[in-house]
């Protein structure tokens, strides 16, 4: 539906460099990446806000260019909602229609369908600046829906609201992609929005694709540390092949360690090892070492508890962050300075290659 | 209002309810400085309604009316040419970021810093008959030297500088967001800025106007440079106390306080709500 080819934006200091993604019709799409990223010039740019410096968008297979926003039915939520202070929020909704010229009848009747559809008959005549994020957020997405748009851009929907707004709110998304098979562009910096609503995301960091993919597949291969950081891998751990045999390659990790992965690369290559937190086991070894493959053992030297789960970092040479749940650490005593043992399974280690210096 | 922090006067305690001695030691110190239009004002004030009569008969007096009116009326013709084409230029000077917005920014600030009476010179030099402007418009009937038009465009080029900036700085605050949203809703971008952008500056555009209107009916030095007549309320005070002394300039000066204060007042309550949109606020 909307295809990026090259598209490269200046803006300021900040560069949008040779981005190629690719929307396809009724995909709910991510695009996920640190603050600054470059992420809603992406979306200003779908919307025809921007115009590309080199590259070109495809909408349908078409040139876009100079085709400006107010042709292209491609509804836009912001961040910070940018509702109409001056207009109450029955008005707000009815703006896009009155541009369109549409009768006052069918404005009125669309307007108190998408008024009752969001629950928000109540406010109809409120001001916008008095009601709250979430009253806010759902006005701000029937106004876009009003237009009947064929694409809708949301800019980091969900970043502002409770968490309690924000579960209702991921359900109403879902309902609106599912039900009207819109096709929605999610900009988040935040791995939860891509895993409960996303099917295919890009990852953009610094202002360049890094990887565009279905969400899963992202999840369990990210291209590169940088990727795998952000959507969550807590242990990223940087080493070199040193033998390869029977489906499985050992990985020297420093510190006289060798880790066991899935076989996938060549000898003396420099690969990085992620790992999730809640994939590695901690246990009991009382002051013995380990020897077995993929089972170390070392001090506890940090432990933050948060509700029902308990992150402890053992260092083990390297530093290794591991997931447990709160009743289990404190029923093995997992305190600072104890030592414990880790283990993991080969298979739940993602291999990243890294480019062999020149 | 709870929780911005603001007290209210003769609330002035700390937290702690003791005397937030920081607070009252300035409102001693600012005090002094509203002392002087007060003492001011009560002082003329009493001086004229010791003779009522006498004050009446300079408030009545055709001349006297005919110059407020004449004074208030080119005052507002100023604001409406500031209005429509202040407007559009506040609106560039908002909206864009280039070199050339702080050579165009110093040189409407230009009257700001400068001596009326140079002012006034230069409004004069290039109205005047022989003028670069004067002279051609002469052709078409439209004389400056001591006439109407004269004093209007020497109060324009005094109030320019209060206008720009007041409605550039509300054009500001508008959130560019609003403008790209009404597009992608629809709207092109002159309706953009005429249904989201007007309508959200309308406040800054009023002060705008009220500072404009203030500043051109209260010039004298630039004013008289290109036309002492027809008077401007402030050449007919300047004349009577040249002339008459304080007595009758003073009658005068009262008048122009008391017409000044109510038209103030009325376009002060008329437009008590207007563009705001948060009762919160």
């Amino acid at each position: 539906m909307i295809e990026f080819d090259r598209v490269s934006i200046a803006l300021g200091d900040f560069l949008l460099d040779e981005v190629s993604l690719s929307i396809k019709k009724e995909d709910y799409y991510c695009i996920m990446g640190p603050s600054g990223a470059g992420k809603t010039i992406v979306l200003e740019a779908i919307a025809g806000l921007l115009v590309p410096d080199d590259g070109r968008i495809l909408y349908n297979g078409v040139d876009v260019r100079g085709i400006p926003p107010e042709k292209r039915r491609i509804g836009l939520v912001y961040q910070d909602y940018s509702l109409f202070p001056h207009m109450n929020v029955q008005k707000n909704i009815a703006f896009g229609m009155r541009m369109r010229h549409l009768p006052d009848h069918e404005i009125t009747s669309r307007v108190r369908q998408l008024m009752r559809q969001f629950g928000i008959e109540h406010i109809a005549s409120r001001a916008p600046l008095t009601l709250s994020g979430g009253e806010q957020q759902r006005v701000a997405i029937a106004r876009a829906l009003a237009i009947e748009p064929e694409l809708l851009l949301l800019d980091e929907p969900l970043s502002a609201l409770d968490p309690v707004t924000r579960e209702q709110f991921i359900d109403e998304l879902r309902t609106i992609h599912r039900d009207q098979g819109l096709t929605i562009v999610h900009v988040t910096h935040d791995r939860r929005d891509a895993v409960s609503l996303g099917t295919r995301m890009a990852m953009i960091i610094d202002g360049r694709l890094v990887q565009e993919d279905r969400v899963g597949t992202i999840f369990s291969s990210p291209h590169g540390e940088q990727v795998a950081r952000f959507i969550g891998y807590e242990n990223i751990l940087n080493g070199t092949v040193t033998s390869c045999d029977g489906g499985v390659c050992l990985v020297d990790i420093g510190g006289m360690r060798e880790v066991a992965v899935v076989a996938g690369a060549k000898r003396g290559a420099r690969v990085a090892l992620c790992i999730r937190a809640d994939n590695i086991t901690v246990f009991k070894t009382d002051g013995k070492e380990t020897s077995a493959r993929n089972l170390f053992s070392g001090p506890i030297i940090r432990k933050s508890v948060s509700g029902s789960l308990a992150t402890i970092t053992v260092n083990i040479g390297v530093e290794i962050t591991a997931l447990v749940t709160s009743k289990s650490a404190e029923e093995l005593d997992l305190d600072i300075g104890v030592t414990v043992g880790i283990s993991f399974k080969a298979t739940s280690v993602h291999l990243i290659h890294k480019p062999t210096p020149v | 209002m709870a929780g911005t922090g603001k007290r209210r006067w003769l609330e002035i305690t700390g937290n702690t309810g003791r005397p937030d001695w920081c607070l009252i030691s300035f409102a001693i110190i600012g005090g002094m400085l509203v002392l002087l239009p007060l003492l001011a004002l009560i002082n003329i004030t009493l001086g004229q309604l010791a003779d009522i009569p006498y004050l009446i008969t300079v408030a009545t007096q055709k001349q006297v009316v005919d110059c407020i009116l004449l004074t208030f009326g080119a005052g507002l013709l100023a604001v409406i040419i500031l209005l429509v084409f202040g407007t559009p230029l506040s609106y560039v000077l908002a909206r864009t970021e280039s070199r050339l917005n702080q050579v165009v920014e110093s040189l409407i600030d230009l009257p700001l810093v400068l001596p009326h009476t140079v002012a006034g010179l230069m409004v004069y030099i290039l109205f005047m008959q022989r003028g670069l402007i004067g002279a051609p418009l002469k052709g078409m009937g439209i004389v400056f030297e001591d006439a109407f038009p004269g004093i209007v465009v020497a109060m324009l080029f005094v109030a320019m500088p209060f206008y720009i900036n007041s409605v550039r700085e509300g054009f500001q605050k508008v959130p560019v967001h609003y403008e790209n949203v009404a597009r992608t809703l629809g709207a092109t971008r002159f309706q953009a800025f005429i249904f989201i952008v007007l309508p959200s500056s309308v406040r800054h555009i009023f002060n705008g106007c009220i500072l404009a209107w203030g500043r051109a009916i209260s010039e004298f030095a630039a004013v008289i440079m290109i036309a002492y007549y027809p008077m401007v309320i402030s050449t007919l005070i300047f004349y009577r106390f040249t002339t008459g002394g304080i007595k009758e300039s003073s009658a005068v000066a009262f008048v122009m306080i008391v017409a000044c204060f109510v038209v103030f007042l009325a376009l002060r309550s008329v437009t008590r709500y207007l563009g705001r949109y948060d009762d919160r606020v």
